[in-house]
């Protein structure tokens, strides 16, 4: 116990206001067991602080990266480019754009093959109705030419599958009549045939 | 000290508008300083280390709910103690943070009346932190190595400035005998 006017452990942790703290000094000057109590708390004190503080192992990374700046479209993004689901779907997604956008683009190469001057016209030309009636002609001639001769060349195939298969079943008929014909053979020659199956004997 | 609090409470408030960058320099200064206060209270770097990225990020995404900009430093250190605390209820839901293992379980080393090395010193004061319960260490920390004042670990800690000084008296009165013993004739 000190009888120092203020608390000693008070005075070492730097809590006293500076009225107080002076009174404590002048207290313990004249006081051999709060010096010495005083001696104590400082030397515990000093001994505490041998402690060293570490180095953080790594710096804290999310704030210090930009991923963690709190842009919704940047999280989005990220989110989306993280996962290999939602990429898949990104790419169908994309995928099916690209087809739909060349499907609206489609026809006007095909009108400009058929009907367009040869060559760099410095500037655009009227189109009448009449003009574009014949480009949309032209372009289903094409279309109907190019889908008549494809649907000609799978008849073709279709007819040639069908005559492979007629002569694969004419081949195995005959192949069928000529055993028919052993087996009337053998039975006008009272040849006794091998089981069929385990079945019994014909 | 105060140039450098000014200058903490202006990131702040820039923080507050969104500036990242603002926010970074905060915690680059506070990160050792946290990790430290973690790494006494939790005995343990990785732990220290995860809860200190877990305080900046609760830091970062509540940042607007701090009134007062001056107020930074306990109000940091109050998620750092939430966090340290939640971490020990999982961990040990029957047992709270009563009976975490300290990493360190160096051979205890005598250091009232004589001369020690260094090292042997730095164990002899971890160990005696050790003995302290969890209460009595973290207001040790707190008012030794981070410098806070009363009140401030009161707002820290959710206790009364009562209860801070009580911890602290006993644990400076423990690590006392711990660490500078009554010599028989004077003081060493």
């Amino acid at each position: 116990m000190s009888c120092s006017p203020f608390e000693l452990k008070d005075y070492f942790l730097k809590e006293l206001p500076a009225a107080q703290e002076r009174e404590v000094e002048a207290h313990i000057k004249g006081c051999p067991l709060c010096r010495e109590e005083l001696d104590r708390l400082q030397l515990t004190g000093a001994a505490l602080f041998s402690l060293r503080e570490e180095e953080i192992p790594q710096r804290i990374a999310f704030v210090s990266d930009k991923v963690f700046e709190p842009s919704p479209w940047r999280r989005w993004w990220s989110a989306l480019w993280g996962s290999s689901a939602r990429l898949g779907f990104a790419s169908a997604a994309m995928l099916s754009v690209a087809l739909l956008v060349s499907a609206v683009m489609r026809p006007a190469p095909v009108g400009r093959v058929v009907t367009d001057p040869p060559k760099a016209a410095p500037s655009v030309q009227p189109v009448s109705n009449a003009e574009i009636q014949t480009r949309i002609d032209a372009a289903i001639a094409k279309a109907v030419t190019e889908m008549e001769s494809r649907q000609a060349r799978q008849t073709a195939q279709l007819v040639s599958d069908l005559e492979d298969a007629r002569r694969k079943l004419l081949v195995a008929a005959a192949e069928y009549d000529l055993s028919e014909k052993r087996v009337a053979t053998l039975r006008a020659s009272n040849y006794e045939l091998p089981p069929l199956h385990g079945g019994g004997n014909k | 000290m105060i140039f450098r609090a000014v200058e903490d409470t202006d990131l702040i408030r820039q923080a507050t508008r969104g500036s990242v960058e603002s926010f970074n320099l905060l915690v680059s200064r506070w990160e050792k300083r946290v990790y430290n206060y973690l790494l006494r209270i939790t005995a343990n770097r990785e732990d220290a280390l995860d809860l200190t990225q877990d305080v900046f990020l609760k830091a970062y995404q509540n940042l607007r709910k701090l009134d007062d900009p001056t107020r930074f430093a306990p109000w940091l250190y109050r998620i750092a103690h939430n966090e340290a605390y939640s971490m020990f209820r999982r961990r040990k839901p029957e047992t709270g943070a009563e009976e975490v293992e300290p990493e360190a379980t160096e051979g205890y080393v005598t250091v009232g009346g004589s001369q020690v090395f260094p090292v042997e010193l730095s164990l002899a004061v971890a160990k005696a932190l050790d003995r302290l319960s969890p209460d009595q260490r973290e207001a040790v920390v707190l008012k030794i190595y981070q410098g806070f004042k009363f009140e401030e670990m009161a707002e820290i800690l959710a206790c009364p400035v009562s209860t801070i000084k009580s911890r602290l008296y006993t644990a400076l009165e423990l690590l006392k005998v711990e660490l500078a013993p009554v010599t028989p004739r004077g003081v060493s």
